[in-house]
């Protein structure tokens, strides 16, 4: 009987999972977010946005990322993550710093020099 | 994986050369002694092909999220080394009646 009852839960998430992959799984998201944050500076830059619009802009780009990597895992967070937020909300504050670095230096390149 | 990194490639290539193009403008504004407002159109187009193509190639050059779950197929334990260790022969079967001409059911 108590065999049968932990059966009907498994609708829960899992308590046993791959943690090999769990962990593995955060570098994809990580360089991802990384390289378009980086790409997202340089068009900034280009693009001559200066103050708020460039930090609109890195977020709009990190909403297409989000919304990238969500299609990457199928829409089902559960069969590759430990929870949703990892997903949409990982990586966006230290890709920001990235961002601006590579802002400023491809409006200096573009507009100033 | 390789298409990825081709696609990637041309999205900054597209925006090197959009960075030019727009240094080139600026220099003529410059000599007309106008107002920078923002890049001429064809370079704002060449800026968001650019960064489509390289959102695209960033979320699919990385690679694939591998599943957790430990039922799924991709998970399952590896099968044990084909080794003499693990072959038994001296078993209970030979007493069975067989067919030998019966095919295997993979």
């Amino acid at each position: 009987m108590a065999t049968q009852d932990k059966r009907s839960d498994t609708s829960d998430f899992p308590e046993i999972v791959n943690t090999d992959n769990l962990q593995s799984n955060m570098k994809p998201i990580y360089y991802s977010r990384t390289f378009l944050s980086i790409i997202g500076g340089v068009i900034a830059g280009i693009w001559g946005f200066t103050g708020f619009t460039g930090f609109v802009f890195y977020f709009v780009v990190m909403l297409a990322a989000s919304f990238g990597l969500a299609a990457k895992a199928k829409f089902s967070a559960d069969s590759y993550f430990d929870s949703w937020n990892r997903v949409l909300l990982d990586g966006i504050l230290g890709g920001l710093m990235s961002f601006v670095l590579f802002w400023t230096f491809a409006y200096d390149i573009v507009h100033i020099f | 994986m390789g298409l990825g990194f081709v696609v990637g490639i041309i999205g900054g290539f597209l925006i090197a050369h959009a960075a030019f193009s727009t240094i080139q403008y600026r220099g003529e504004l410059k000599i007309m002694e106008e107002q920078f407002t923002g890049p001429p159109f064809n370079v704002v187009i060449e800026l968001l092909v650019g960064l489509g193509l390289c959102l695209w190639a960033g979320l699919a050059v990385p690679t694939k999220f591998l599943s957790i779950l430990p039922h799924s197929d991709e998970n399952r334990v590896v099968s044990l080394p084909a080794n003499l260790d693990f072959m038994v022969f001296n078993h209970r079967g030979k007493v069975l009646p067989s067919n030998p001409d019966l095919k295997l059911k993979i």
